[in-house]
């Protein structure tokens, strides 16, 4: 049985890219005003309203403030949070679990971020009073290089097979018109960009850009009255590593494994009922630790799986990302990766279709590697 | 090289960066439940009593994670490109982020065993690694 308490009956999304001039909040009209339309509701059906705050937003935790005013929304539930990549799948949870409880009814999830236009470069160092910047560790390629190299050392994974991982984000992207980056590259393409912190090349890491997204959350009552098609909230899961060194497996980040298995179970299903996947990208090993943590393959085995890229593109055992992910579609910090899932189920996708497709798995993880959350979604 | 990040010297981290200075890997050890901490926090995450003491490591330990990075996010780290950067598992059971002598060295795995290697920069002792033997 699955939860199903609430369902997604709208997703919006602003131009992607690089807008100087423009601000987060703008782009974040945009995609509300889109993400109403779809949803076919006037804005006065709002009552909640809950946000994560740009890398360029000033007002951090009062977010929701700032949009509240800028949108003339006075909702029932307003509030903001930041937990990286993690938080879209938190907000929706957050939404969905608001709404079964009876305090509001249709809640508008949103984020948007001028990070290209701003300058944002994620390359702050952890540490408190001892910063690891003493030691040259700075930023989010880095966290995820420890990965990569430890993932590389223990299971013989190579450079190749996460060049695999963006060889098809792109392709994907290039079936996806909103896509920024659409230009197909190849493994030699990969092998010779340059190096950012080795073992992670340039065409492993993800994209920064100027964007926005909405999501529209409300009960299965008010979905069913709806003109667009409900997308189920089928499961949902969190779990985090809130220390980083003082976790042995920490790098392995076996928290994600435990939020997807946490929606697995509200959902009622298991890896071989997941159609289509969208994997939280912001660089290519993060899809081999997602495949590993979903029970799609074993601990060690996704660098064979993703080899080629035949398993992990359109009419593959699993198709992932199928709009070009962090990776190449645009950087909105997993967001997108929601609205993915929400069009694959709806059966909008066009030639990036998985034909059929009913259950999707949706991930994000965020800050120092600590955060991550899981939807399943469903048709 | 410029603008050199320092630590922000605290009661929790000062007994680190004097043993540093006089060649002594240290870490914090829990009164209570003798867990050995780092990094270095006012209270024992484990039992979260807030009593501890110094206690001074071997120093040995192995590398458990090895970038080269070839970007520079600091001005401070501009002119050292490329360096490496190392998740150390030290013997004791801490873990630490730091780097291998010579900080543009290349020339260590994953699995290699290194020891500490006391640098001096500027006015303060860094603990980085060789590798051992």
């Amino acid at each position: 049985m699955s939860w199903d308490k609430a369902a997604i009956t709208g997703v919006g999304t602003s131009r992607m890219g690089k807008f100087p001039g423009v601000t987060s909040n703008q782009l974040a009209k945009e995609a509300f005003v889109n993400a109403l339309g779809d949803a076919g509701i006037p804005k006065d059906e709002i009552d909640g309203l809950i946000t994560m705050p740009g890398t360029t937003s000033p007002e951090g935790a009062k977010h929701y403030l700032a949009l509240g005013e800028l949108l003339g929304i006075n909702p029932r539930i307003a509030w903001s949070i930041s937990m990286g990549g993690a938080t879209v799948g938190t907000l929706v949870t957050q939404a969905a679990l608001a709404i079964e409880a009876g305090m509001a009814s249709t809640v508008a999830v949103v984020f948007g971020d001028a990070a290209k236009t701003g300058g944002s470069r994620f390359g702050a160092a952890a540490g408190d009073d001892d910063s690891w910047g003493i030691w040259g560790m700075f930023g989010n390629a880095a966290n995820s290089a420890i990965a990569a190299s430890r993932h590389m050392a223990v299971y013989g994974t190579t450079s190749e097979q996460l060049g695999w991982v963006g060889v098809t984000m792109r392709k994907h992207a290039a079936l996806n018109p909103n896509a920024i980056m659409r230009e197909p590259f190849t493994i030699e393409d990969h092998q010779n960009s340059r190096m950012i912190v080795d073992p992670l090349h340039l065409l492993d890491c993800c994209l920064i850009s100027d964007g926005a997204v909405a999501i529209i959350v409300t009960s299965p009552e008010r979905a069913r009255d709806n003109a667009t098609h409900p997308v189920r909230i089928m499961g949902m899961g969190q779990a985090h590593s809130l220390q980083k060194l003082e976790k042995e497996d920490w790098w392995y980040m076996p928290h994600q494994r435990e939020a997807i298995f946490d929606a697995y179970r509200m959902a009622g299903v298991g890896p071989t009922d997941i159609d289509v996947a969208q994997l939280y990208d912001n660089f290519t090993i993060s899809v081999l630790l997602w495949l590993e943590h979903a029970g799609f393959v074993k601990p060690g085995e996704a660098g064979p799986f993703v080899e080629g890229g035949e398993r992990i593109t359109l009419g593959g055992e699993l198709p992932v990302n199928t709009a070009g992910g962090n990776l190449s579609e645009s950087y909105m910090q997993g967001w997108l990766h929601v609205v993915e899932g929400v069009r694959q189920m709806r059966g909008e996708c066009g030639p990036r279709q998985v034909p059929g497709a009913e259950v999707t798995l949706v991930t994000g993880r965020g800050m120092t590697l600590n955060t991550s959350a899981a939807l399943v979604l469903g048709r | 090289m410029t603008d050199l990040i320092r630590p922000v010297v605290t009661d929790n981290n000062r007994g680190f960066w004097e043993g540093a200075a006089a060649g002594e890997l240290r870490v914090q050890r829990c009164l209570a439940c003798d867990h050995l901490r780092y990094p270095l926090a006012p209270w024992c995450p484990v039992c979260l009593d807030e009593r501890w003491e110094w206690q001074a490591l071997s120093g040995r330990g192995t590398v458990l994670s090895k970038l080269v990075f070839h970007q520079s996010y600091h001005p401070a780290w501009k002119d050292r490109l490329p360096y490496n950067v190392v998740l150390v598992q030290l013997e004791e059971g801490p873990r630490m982020i730091s780097n291998v002598l010579p900080l543009t060295g290349e020339d260590f795995a994953v699995g290699d065993a290194v020891e500490v290697a006391f640098d001096p920069e500027g006015e303060v002792t860094i603990p980085r690694f060789r590798v051992a033997g």
